[in-house]
């Protein structure tokens, strides 16, 4: 319990210096919303430096605390994160502001603003910066400069990380961590000075890199990408792309393995994909009357947004034939790879459920028979594929649910179904009323607060928000702290009397 | 794009560990804990999920006598490979790839078999090993010593088995309660040093004015033959033991046997299972084999445990061990050892009335644990050997002194030594010195520090 309660005082902590990047911003620029966003750095750090003044003797921590940690401490993150918007009037409504920002630190990037160009730069960054620290993570980070003793802290980064066994790099969870953030920051670097070279100006180059880089998607423009220019569209495309693919992939390339990162099994299928999808679509959006090129972008503009779930537009696919728009939709719940920072039900927990449904179909010809279910050239373990499963039935009564709540709302199916799938999968922009060009604004605070719920179930996968739910982790909590103080007063009585 | 390795603080080291069962547990457990980076391979995936969520390594699951495998868990830039599986072929094997395929690597491997004892040291010059452990053999070495002082509850060897620390409880109505360590010179007419003394939970390194009391637990390091010069002066005489009884037919009580049979003690063996009894009287024809169950209570007053001199429960079972030691102390008060292999609960067994206690586990993860800190830092000095007393909080190491070492020539007085160190003792080629002010180091000395502190790597690090 202390240590969580540490662990969330860091997570502050690091969020207060994360703001000193949009107040910069606002001394550049000479904004006075600047000042807003010095007072909750000031709150934060005040809050951080009473929860990390005195640390625990001992850090006990388990899978549980893992857990509840990283929700507790996303949600924490969200609510300061907002309160910016709420008190320079941008965003006046809480719910709104809060909305805005999980969908911010979720890299969902679904907005509830109906016009974004009046924004100040310094919130505009803000909004920009929380996809880039959600894209890896803000556990990651803290493991990355915080130098925590005793055991093993892989259950923060395994509840924070994306895939259905999160390994690591090299031996130290630490090292681990800033390996990733300096692959991270490289790419992310990467792409904001091509964005320059392409003629961008560079504000809007740096908010568009940390976009891409979490696979965010919040735009600056209300047509989002539609009216940059091709160049532009290509170089975003294909970063969105490689923000798509497992960080190991990118982490033997570093280290000159080439062949072993091609070998890599998910990343072949997710380029699969992609083609796949892409000649689809441009197949069936060519009646249209565009250049061949134009189409060609497009499709592939399209398909990175949507399978890498960042959820930037360079077109209104909401246009589109029925068939592009349901393969849209379907690639939103394939996601991305594991380990990458993009959301979806990830494409190694696809391809594994495939391969089990097929070795299981191969049983009934063969009862007998002793079958494997093989990803990346290694046997996938039992309790990796029961994880699957699991995780399959949690998100689909997640969406279930969901749906159900949201239509209360009384909106067209395919708006409700878009909207909760493009929330929990974390794209943003989804079909209908909640199209590309569109917004989130006209919900109610029932349905705000449930796809609140479902960016963060998405986006930490599911387990730890869903744990926060389950009652017997809070009897239990309660039930030992009590103990703990009685028998803690019981003793100091028995030396009282003796 | 990005060459740079992480690297951690200077001296930590890139260590494979192959094996991950008692042995390689307790060393990732020690390893981790002086800041080295791991990886640890097993075929077991099981294993390898619970030691990754227990300690910050990295876990490799498959069979470490394989290349690629081995490639996997980062061969290339390792700088020791330690192999401890179940397994000696494979451990050999593990550590022959190793050696070829790896980077200047330093190779440990444990080897059980006591078909290959003999051989240990051709096989590891031939391999080009660092380190062939076996801990069994370790382990009835240390029976062995405290065979020999059996008032001692623990027995160290340092300086080539010239020095020995030995612990033991002050007794009731002792000369020694109630005395203040400077005024000891009176009882012992020869050199000793008291390095530790642990009353109640605290362990502390007394200096003159600290007053004993009955109930201490006391750590004396004094040259080997005068050990029993030091129990005599105090009053506690044991008789010398000339027999011991050993339950458990294993590979430990073979080794225990034969070095008990080569100074000519009487050695009898309870075993349960004939067919090993068998093969044990062919390997020892000295001693007495007996076919019987050892935690039989009838079966033990039969074979004489009320008139043993010393027993040994060396079984592969802790728990049968720790009641048998704990009955043959109430039948005839006898010098006991118990050997624990697995279970943990360190603080209650420590409670327990067993007498002596070994862990073959902790005592072959502080000999890697010296040659590792002495790989890690090539100064010029090395660590020669390594023990963790009272449960982690007093190491006892011995350090080979460089010529270029900063402590060379100066009276002990004048150095700046770090708090709660004790300098206990110089070996000058075999000549035990126990220190005053006045004298000093030299080159090619080794030299044994006691300290509260961990992790000293180098002779320098005493130094403030």
């Amino acid at each position: 319990m202390k240590s969580v309660l540490y662990i969330l005082g860091w997570i502050l902590n690091i969020e207060a210096l994360f703001m000193l990047l949009p107040i910069g911003t606002a001394v550049i620029y000479r904004e006075h919303e600047g000042i807003w966003f010095a007072l909750v750095m000031a709150i934060l750090a005040a809050l951080g430096f009473l929860l990390t003044w005195r640390k625990p003797k001992q850090m006990r921590f388990y899978m549980r605390e893992g857990f509840v940690c990283t929700a507790l401490g996303w949600i924490a993150l969200s609510f300061f994160g907002c309160l910016p918007f709420v008190w320079t009037g941008e965003i006046p409504r809480l719910i709104d502001a809060l909305f805005e920002t999980v969908s911010g630190f979720t890299t969902t990037g679904a907005s509830i603003l109906p016009k974004v160009e009046f924004m100040s730069h310094c919130s505009m960054l803000w909004r920009c910066f929380t996809h880039w620290i959600g894209g890896m993570g803000v556990l990651v980070f803290l493991l990355a400069v915080l130098p925590m003793v005793g055991g093993s802290n892989m259950q923060l980064m395994r509840a924070e990380s994306p895939g259905p066994s999160v390994g690591k790099l090299v031996p130290k969870v630490r090292a681990t961590a800033l390996m990733l953030y300096r692959l991270y920051i490289v790419l992310t670097v990467a792409e904001a000075v091509l964005l320059i070279l392409a003629g961008m100006i560079p504000f809007e180059a740096i908010c568009t890199a940390m976009g891409t880089a979490g696979t965010g998607g919040f735009g600056f423009r209300n047509d989002s990408f539609m009216s940059f220019s091709p160049a532009i569209q290509w170089i975003v495309a294909v970063f969105m792309m490689l923000f798509g693919v497992n960080f190991n992939v990118y982490y033997l390339i570093s280290l000159g393995k080439l062949r072993d990162a091609s070998r890599c099994e998910e990343m072949r299928w997710y380029v699969g994909i992609i083609a796949a999808a892409t000649a689809l679509i441009t197949f069936n959006i060519a009646q249209t009357g565009m250049r061949l090129a134009d189409t060609v972008r497009h499709a592939y503009f399209q398909v990175c947004t949507v399978m890498t779930t960042t959820g930037f537009s360079s077109a209104d696919f909401d246009l589109w034939p029925g068939f592009s728009k349901a393969l849209l939709v379907m690639l939103m719940y394939v996601g991305a790879c594991a380990g990458s920072t993009g959301g979806g039900l990830k494409i190694s927990r696809i391809v594994i459920a495939v391969k089990a449904l097929l070795s299981y179909l191969g049983g009934f010809l063969h009862p007998h028979a002793v079958r494997r279910v093989r990803f990346e050239d290694k046997d996938v373990e039992a309790s990796t594929l029961f994880g699957i499963y699991i995780y399959f039935i949690g998100a689909f009564v997640i969406v279930v649910l969901s749906i159900l709540l949201v239509s209360l709302d009384g909106k067209d199916l395919v708006t409700t179904f878009t909207a909760v799938t493009a929330t929990f999968n974390n794209i943003g922009p989804g079909l209908a009323q909640v199209g590309p060009t569109a917004h989130y604004a006209h919900f109610s605070t029932l349905s705000k607060l449930v796809m609140i719920f479902d960016m963060l179930a998405g986006r930490l996968e599911i387990f730890p928000m869903l744990l926060l739910f389950y009652p017997p982790l809070w009897k239990e909590t309660v039930g030992d702290n009590l103990r703990r103080l009685r028998r803690r007063r019981r003793s100091r009585n028995a030396d009282s009397v003796a | 794009m990005m060459k740079t390795i992480v690297k951690n603080k200077p001296g930590s080291l890139q260590i494979i560990v192959v094996g991950c069962g008692k042995v390689g547990h307790t060393l990732v457990e020690q390893l981790t804990r002086e800041g080295h980076d791991l990886t640890v391979v097993d075929t077991q995936a099981q294993v390898i999920s619970e030691i990754t969520d227990e300690f910050d390594v990295l876990g490799i699951q498959g069979n470490g006598g394989s290349l690629r495998v081995l490639e996997e868990a980062g061969l290339q830039k390792a700088d020791v490979m330690i192999a401890v599986t179940g397994s000696d072929e494979l451990n050999l094997l593990c550590c022959t790839l190793s050696r070829k395929a790896g980077n200047d690597i330093a190779a440990i491997a444990r080897v059980r078999n006591p078909d290959y004892s003999e051989e240990l040291p051709y096989l590891r010059r031939q391999l080009g090993l660092a380190m062939i452990v076996n801990p069994e053999m370790e382990a009835a070495k240390e029976i062995a010593r405290l065979i020999s002082r059996p008032q001692a509850l623990t027995v160290n060897a340092f300086a080539k088995g010239h020095a020995e620390l030995v612990r033991f409880r002050i007794p009731k109505d002792n000369i020694l309660g109630g005395k203040r360590i400077m005024d000891l010179e009176s009882i012992f007419g020869f050199g000793y040093l008291i390095c530790t003394v642990e009353r109640g939970d605290d362990v502390v390194i007394p200096r003159g004015p600290f007053v004993l009391q009955e109930g201490d637990e006391i750590t004396v390091l004094s040259k080997a033959r005068d050990v029993h010069r030091v129990f005599e002066s105090i009053g506690m005489r044991g008789s010398t033991v000339r027999s011991c009884m050993v339950v458990g037919g294993g590979r430990a009580s073979y080794y225990l046997a034969r070095l008990l049979l080569d100074q000519h003690m009487d050695v009898k063996i309870i075993e349960k299972n004939r067919e090993r009894c068998r093969e044990l009287t062919a390997l020892l024809p000295r001693a007495l084999v007996v076919c019987g169950d050892g935690s039989n209570e009838a079966m033990l007053l039969e074979e004489g445990i009320e008139t043993a001199e010393s027993f040994a429960a060396l079984t592969g079972i802790d728990e049968e061990n720790i009641l048998m030691s704990l009955y043959a102390r109430r039948v005839s008060g006898l010098k006991t050892i118990t050997k624990i292999n697995r279970i943990t609960f360190n603080d209650v067994i420590d409670e327990l009335d067993l007498g002596s206690v070994v862990y073959p586990k902790y005592i072959i993860a502080e000999e890697i644990i010296a040659y590792v800190r002495a790989r890690a830092n090539s100064v010029g000095s090395n660590v020669e050997t390594l023990y963790h007393m009272f449960d982690n909080r007093v190491e006892a190491i011995e350090f080979h002194v460089g010529k270029t070492a900063p402590v060379i020539g100066i009276p002990l007085m004048q150095l700046q030594l770090k708090e709660n160190l004790l300098i206990a003792c110089i070996n000058r080629g075999g000549k035990i010195i126990f220190p005053r002010g006045q004298d000093v180091i030299e080159p090619d000395d080794t030299v044994i520090v006691v300290t509260t502190q961990s992790g000293f790597s180098d002779i320098r690090d005493i130094l403030r």
